[in-house]
């Protein structure tokens, strides 16, 4: 009988738990961790952030569920990473401490034969000054309830518009390496769209500002898509977009300091400078949980298994720009010190970034982290799951199910306005994620399955893969037959 | 310069009955990424 345990329950850790449960029988025990009572389908957040969804709509309690399908579920975080045990338990273990209830503040230790890290990113609101909602008035939408208090701001600022004031909208990354252009893109589109709905467009000064060298860089160097009868650089096509909405861009922007009403940036012409905000939407750096692990005898090994995230099989050799390949990324997402550890989804560390590295003449760092996105969360969750479950039952340790983002599709889908007659999207897909030029020297990508679209029916598609995901989510009937 | 929509383009995009035919077409060119499946990259290996 074997013990799987899945640490976070976001995208890449319920998909996870889901394929092990349904490919597991009951002898083996499946295990998830994680300090969230509920389950939320992050690509619709940016919808709560407008006030046309609510968070109901968007999440489900996570506990009825796991119990239903024979999932034991803790709620908890984790601590410590033991991964040789210690002198009271031979296996590799957790430690966690209860977060809710009577045991709240208790640790507790939770051995594993397989241990899946799907603890994702830490929103690290800290490495900008000031960025933290709350401290000042910026909002977020990565989570349900920032994205709640995005929409009460949005409104206020809606209000003034209303009144006869004139309001300055200032939308995009909160840090030089923040990642999650796509989310922000997807938020300005979709508010500026609201402010005709309200009727106070006119009232508005809209900017995108970002760490993008140019825009429709998305952290994945740009791309080149097929636009049916042209090939048209994401560049120019998030150009035509954001020219056609009367929205400003600031681009290769590090910004460093959020004070009340101000983003402080530097640019990489080592430029300082500022921007006056009524409202504003900035995406933090994503960062590693600063988790700690230790041997059987209890020395530190965090340099083992982290750095920053979870170490996998990547080449972390540091190399320059023009010697990255698309072997340097992962495929199976295996510890390689600990072979029956993995991370998937935003819990890998990933071998450098997709899009070029830059440095301001002042020598800051200024460019994108790779994008982080659902599809291939739940890609990499499931070929774990899927080793994971090949090893128990049929032994031995070669790792089948493989998928680098250098030979991965991914479909984007960035709604940028809501409504059944009146919504519009951006719909992008592209073949390799990361792209490989030694293959595609034309664009990296393979033209036929890199495209653009425009249109009403970008919104359709993105609003039928909301209700889609969360029937999957939710382990109703034949939920596997959606692909990830 | 930013290209500019044409109004054609945005008759197009906003035309519901259109747009239908587009929808479908989104959603198999979707799923023919999904189906290519994935792999790895070193190797030779699929």
């Amino acid at each position: 009988m074997a013990k799987v345990v899945v640490l976070g329950a976001g995208i890449s850790g319920h998909t996870a738990v889901s394929y092990l449960r349904k490919n597991l029988s009951k002898e083996h025990e499946v295990v998830i961790v994680s300090p969230n009572s509920n389950y939320q389908w992050v690509p619709s957040n940016i919808w709560i952030g407008i006030g046309r969804m609510k968070p109901e709509q968007c999440t489900f309690p996570l506990a009825p569920l796991y119990k239903k399908k024979n999932i034991t579920y803790i709620q908890a975080k984790v601590t410590t990473f033991h991964p040789e045990g210690d002198h009271e338990i031979e296996k590799g273990f957790v430690t966690t401490q209860y977060v809710v209830g009577d045991k709240k503040g208790e640790t507790v230790k939770i051995d594993y034969d397989y241990l899946i890290n799907a603890t994702g990113p830490k929103l690290n609101f800290e490495a900008t000054e000031g960025l933290k909602p709350g401290t000042h008035n910026t909002t977020s939408v990565c989570t349900y309830g920032h994205a709640m208090h995005a929409w009460n701001d949005l409104k206020k600022s809606i209000d003034r518009m209303k009144n006869g004031e004139q309001v300055k909208i200032v939308i995009g990354t909160g840090h030089a390496k923040a990642t999650c252009q796509g989310a922000a893109f997807e938020y300005i589109m979709n508010v500026e769209q609201e402010l005709h709905r309200y009727n106070v467009r006119d009232k508005a000064t809209i900017t995108w500002i970002s760490n993008e060298y140019e825009v429709g860089d998305f952290g994945m160097d740009g791309l080149t898509v097929n636009m049916g009868n042209q090939l048209m650089s994401s560049k120019d096509l998030i150009e035509m977009v954001f020219e056609d909405r009367g929205i400003r861009i600031i681009k290769r922007a590090g910004v460093y300091k959020v004070e009340e009403g101000k983003v402080y940036y530097e640019n990489l012409d080592g430029d300082h400078k500022v921007e006056a905000f009524d409202f504003a939407m900035l995406i933090p750096a994503f960062s590693g949980h600063g988790f700690k692990a230790y041997d059987k005898t209890g020395n530190d090994i965090t340099d083992k298994l982290f750095k920053g995230f979870m170490i996998v099989d990547a080449d972390y050799t540091a190399k320059p720009y023009e010697e990255w390949t698309v072997q340097d990324w992962p495929e199976t997402y295996q510890n390689p010190n600990y072979q029956n550890i993995f991370a998937p989804g935003i819990a890998f560390a990933p071998p450098h970034t997709i899009s070029k590295p830059r440095t301001s003449k002042n020598g800051t760092p200024i460019f994108p982290a790779p994008p982080r996105t659902g599809m291939p969360s739940g890609i990499t969750a499931k070929l774990v799951a899927d080793n994971i479950v090949e090893m128990i039952k049929k032994g031995g340790d070669h790792l089948h199910h493989l998928g680098s983002m250098g030979n991965m599709g991914a479909a984007c889908i960035a709604s940028t306005g809501f409504g059944i007659l009146k919504g519009k999207g951006v719909t992008i897909t592209t073949n390799p994620i990361v792209p490989d030029y030694k293959k595609y020297p034309e664009t990296g990508r393979i033209n036929s399955k890199t495209i653009g679209d425009l249109g009403l029916a970008g919104h359709w598609v993105k609003l039928a893969l909301h209700y889609a995901f969360l029937y999957k989510a939710k382990m109703k009937p034949f939920w596997w037959l959606i692909p990830e | 310069m930013a290209k500019k929509i044409t109004r054609f383009q945005k008759f197009i995009m906003h035309n519901p009955f259109i747009q239908f035919f587009k929808f479908i077409y989104l959603n198999i060119k979707i799923l023919n990424v999904v189906a290519m499946g994935h792999g790895g990259t070193r190797n030779g290996k699929k």
